[in-house]
């Protein structure tokens, strides 16, 4: 009887040779030619220049995941905490942004952040601007040369594209951190309590660690989509700072077709990411079923 | 104490909440704003939604939305649930690698599954080509089409590809729990293996099936990266058409579809919720029921699942029956419907004029829009460009010519090619004209907020000045934003000098080291000019005019020409080699060169026609429409007269290695 029901998986182990082997193959050979089909590693080697652009997607979706992190957390832990309704409330909160288009929600931040967009407005209405102007006029040494603000410049920041990732994927960092936490055994922290642990200590020494696998999970479901993003980017920073996503969707659909070139460049970052993800799955044991939400 | 903490973590969550739904909030309410700012409240109005319901675009990516969304879902829940039984019944030694390969697409960033994809699904198109042909030319029983493009099937399978991870990911726990002997147990009462996996093991692992469901229909919905590098340039989900509309101007009516979306999602969840919380208090409820009620709930348990099976089978049989229809109809319509697939420039055509067209013959118009010369030639390169009629500029088309990609035109068929000026006719990038016809044409200068810019700017120093640092927009192609630079510097945009273009690249790296660019941009120039986010940018005279119309009241808009020159350019259109309707695109052609639809054309987009009568006539037009008579300003900005377009040079086609170096620098430039 095994050997009849493994093969329902026939098909799919065809669908997934064709869909997903073959495309990547593909996207290797690419990587690996010139435009005219010869072998080179020259799409490699050109990759020195744009450095730069690895350096600051890897940092600005560090930054966004540690963030997403510091909130998430949190948020799971005491939101395990509420009664089972709440919970389920809270839970279906989180996951209804999702059913919006997160470009309809990374346009509303742009409306947002504008220079003169609402936040501005705001500061402009509540005379903030006026008040800065004052004091800077006053401190200023020269004040012929002081040149007045009239907005914050929000808008094609990095800190914009920052703020972006962490609204659009935070609901990924909540939601494994969550399911693992509300699944801890109760009486396993009533035992470290019983034994004389203080609240501190049973956080640090059983549900920090078991909450891990949740952690771990939610760290790869922000960090992985954060540093390949380009609609965000390209949104919020206003085309001024540039990932590794834009990069690479200028090569095949933007302003510089080379696809060979945006082979290469994706298939560098699949193999930083994937090197990522198993030195941080050695830490603790990936479990599969805390990436279920 | 315990209180305090209490407090403390509901702030937390509340802060968390407002985090969230503030943005969407801000949707909502600006979705009943009368007019058509996104920042700045005009009045309650119920308009936006009544617009929605007569926008194809958006109407039609919400129906691909949802029907590839549900497609893929049903096609990945029966695949990978089949999939992940059977996989859970091999040996280990099989199941681990094909487990690791299961989860690549899920560990994978999305635009890595999407490039994969895309380029996988260009060499299968460049393979079938081939085998398309030979297998025409060896017997003439069948005729195989030979050419393929990216579409509906394309983002279909992506979207399977990257459900049906999610769909095992969800059973397999549910079968690693479930008691493998109950399914020997079964077989060994009799059952065959059939009756056991519908009675076993399908029960016991229902629920992980339907959240598998749940989470892939989730994801098609939220997907825009894996979409946009397979849909191609026909089909368009809701998040592609937003993308492309975040380029212009986004109008309210997205907001009005995202708040029904929204609306929508948020009733049912209320219902579920609702309906689990009162099951729940019924459940705890029920030993208190007298006897009586315990009968009439008995009852009511003994038939209710006969009837929600029969319910659900109804549901299911109607669902998969609406599906069919849908895809029947549309499968109907693109057979029998002649159609013509445009592509050209954002907030380049009087939508007035499609719906004409269309009434007039009868031909479906596809209009899609691309958003520079250079994206649109990666466009057509990648295999997502599905179009008979393109519009590009004058270098563009020279580039075309010489590889390859445009037929020539039957000018037989169109008439009105002769009211076109002597003027844009021969032009270099088509010298013979044999591949064109013009549509508008105009200049590229510098357009400025005098409400923040307290002079008259006559040179393109202001660009690169620290005076506007990080109000200045830079022009998102190549070609114009180092053009610009060599005109600054006092060269040609068309130099093959590498020296010099390094040296305006210099010019413009430096800059940009200065912070002097808030961004790149290119149709974006209209919402950030208009809602005055920026003092200077530098964009086509046309769209400045249309600028000037739509500008808040706190924004004064002014446009020259500096005075180191500029460019003129000429966009027009042509037929690509592949085009799959090349008469409809001839009958496209000759209706849009004539003088009428010139005329409406010119006044909507404020380029100036080619036509020699429209040319001619439109401040009268101008002046019978609006009763009032055409600023001469206007027009002499809308066509610039012949002393101005002295000062300005056309682009010609650069040689590939000269291309080469401009994308380099290009690129480097972003850096």
């Amino acid at each position: 009887m095994k050997n009849k029901l493994s093969g329902f998986a026939v098909p799919y182990v065809i669908w997934m040779a064709l869909f997903v082997v073959v495309p990547i193959l593909i996207m290797v050979m690419y990587a690996f030619t010139t435009s005219d089909f010869y072998a080179t590693a020259e799409n490699f080697s050109r990759m020195g220049a744009y450095l730069s652009v690895f350096v600051r997607s890897f940092r600005l979706a560090v930054i966004a995941t540690l963030v997403c992190l510091l909130i998430g957390y949190p948020m799971a832990y005491v939101m395990a905490k509420e009664g089972p309704g709440f919970q389920r409330m809270a839970m279906a909160l989180i996951m209804l942004p999702m059913w919006m288009n997160f470009l309809l929600r990374t346009y509303s931040w742009m409306s947002i952040l504008e220079n003169n967009g609402l936040i501005n407005q705001l500061f402009d209405r509540i005379g903030l601007f006026d008040l800065i102007n004052h004091i800077g006029l006053a401190v200023a040494s020269e004040p012929d040369k002081y040149i007045p603000i009239t907005h914050f410049q929000m808008i094609g920041t990095s800190g914009a594209v920052v703020l972006g990732m962490v609204y659009n994927y935070l609901p990924f960092m909540i939601l494994p951190i969550y399911s693992v936490i509300v699944k801890l055994d109760g009486s396993l922290l009533e035992a470290a309590h019983d034994l004389g642990a203080s609240s501190v200590t049973v956080f640090r020494k059983v549900i920090l660690p078991l909450s891990l696998p949740g952690v771990l999970s939610g760290v790869t479901m922000v960090f992985v989509p954060s540093v390949s993003t380009f609609a965000i980017s390209r949104l919020l920073g206003g085309g001024t700072q540039m990932m590794l996503g834009d990069l690479i969707e200028q090569q095949f659909l933007g302003g510089a077709y080379n696809p060979h070139l945006g082979a290469a460049i994706s298939m560098v970052m699949m193999v930083i990411v994937v090197v990522c993800m198993v030195v941080m799955n050695n830490f603790g044991e990936g479990e599969e079923q805390a990436v279920m939400l | 104490m315990k209180k305090q903490r209490r407090a403390g973590s509901r702030l937390l969550m509340g802060l968390v909440f407002l985090f969230l739904y503030a943005p969407i909030f801000l949707l909502i309410v600006f979705s009943f704003n009368s007019g058509e700012s996104s920042t700045v409240w005009q009045g309650f109005s119920l308009h936006w939604y009544k617009q929605l319901f007569h926008n194809r675009i958006i109407m039609e990516s919400v129906y691909t939305t949802l029907l590839v969304s549900l497609l893929a879902t049903v096609i990945a829940t029966v695949v990978g649930t089949f999939a992940a039984i059977g996989l859970y019944s091999m040996k280990r030694r099989w199941r681990t690698p094909l487990l690791t390969i299961n989860n690549i697409p899920m560990m994978n960033a999305d635009i890595v599954t999407g490039v994969s994809l895309c380029l996988f699904f260009a060499a299968f198109f460049q393979g079938w080509r081939s085998f398309a042909r030979w297998f025409n030319e060896a017997q003439d029983m069948m005729e195989l089409p030979v050419r393929l493009t990216l579409g509906f099937a394309t983002l279909l399978i992506a979207h399977i590809a990257f459900n049906i991870p999610y769909v095992i990911l969800n059973v397999a726990p549910k079968l690693r729990q479930m008691d493998k002997n109950l399914v020997d147990a079964a077989q060994d009462l009799g059952c065959t293996w059939m009756q056991a996996f519908w009675k076993v093991i399908l029960p016991e692992i229902k629920p992980g099936i339907v959240s598998g469901a749940l989470i892939a229909f989730t994801m098609s919905i939220d997907d825009f990266v894996i979409s946009y590098f397979t849909a191609g340039s026909a089909t368009s989900t809701l998040a592609m058409t937003i993308y492309g509309m975040t380029k212009k101007r986004i109008t309210p009516e997205i907001n009005a579809i995202s708040t029904l979306l929204f609306v929508t999602v948020l009733v049912l969840l209320l219902v579920k919720n609702m309906r689990e919380i009162r099951l729940e208090r019924q459940a705890s409820r029920r030993p208190a029921f007298s006897p009586a009620d315990d009968t009439a709930s008995a009852r009511v348990v003994r038939f209710s699942p006969d009837t929600r099976r029969t319910v659900k089978r109804i549901a299911a049989v109607a669902a998969i029956c609406a599906i069919a229809a849908g895809m029947f109809t549309l499968g109907g319509a693109a057979r029998s419907q002649r159609v013509v697939n445009v592509c050209s420039w954002g907030e380049y055509i009087d939508p007035e004029l499609i719906t004409q067209f269309e009434e007039q013959t009868g031909i479906r118009v596809n209009y899609q829009t691309a958003e520079s010369n250079e994206a649109l030639y990666s466009l057509l390169m990648s295999g997502g460009g599905d179009y008979d009629v393109i519009v590009p500029s004058d270098y563009m088309i020279a580039q075309l010519i010489e590889e390859d990609m445009l037929a020539e035109l039957n000018y037989d068929n169109l008439p009105n090619f002769s009211l076109i000026d002597d003027r844009f006719k021969n032009l270099p990038y088509d010298p013979e004209n044999k591949y064109t016809v013009p549509y508008a044409w105009g200049t590229v200068g510098i357009i400025y907020d005098r409400n923040k810019v307290d002079e008259e700017l006559t040179s393109w120093s202001a660009l690169y000045d620290d005076k506007y640092a990080g109000d200045v927009l830079l022009i998102n192609n190549s070609r114009d934003a180092f053009g610009i630079a060599l005109k600054y510097l006092g060269y040609s945009v068309n130099t093959t000098d590498e020296a010099q273009i390094r040296e305006a690249y210099a010019l413009v790296a430096d800059a940009m080291e200065r912070n002097v660019f808030q961004g790149k941009v290119m149709d974006e120039v209209f919402q950030k000019m208009e809602g005055g986010n920026a003092a200077i940018a530098t964009y086509y005279a046309g769209d400045y005019l249309s600028m000037v119309d739509n500008q808040a009241d706190n924004v004064d808009l002014a446009f020259s020409i500096p005075e180191e020159g500029s460019n003129w350019f000429v966009d027009a259109m042509c037929v690509l080699k592949e085009a799959s309707n090349y008469e409809e695109a001839h009958e496209w052609i000759n209706f849009i060169a004539s003088t009428e639809a010139n005329l409406a054309n010119m006044d909507y987009i404020w380029y100036a026609s080619p036509n020699t009568t429209a040319l001619e006539q439109y401040p009268a037009y101008y002046e019978e429409l609006y009763e009032e008579p055409l600023d001469p300003e206007v027009y002499e900005i809308m066509a610039a007269p012949q002393e101005v377009l002295d000062r300005c040079e056309l682009y010609v086609s650069l040689p590939p290695k000269i291309r080469a170096l401009y994308n380099d620098l290009w690129i480097t430039l972003g850096i």
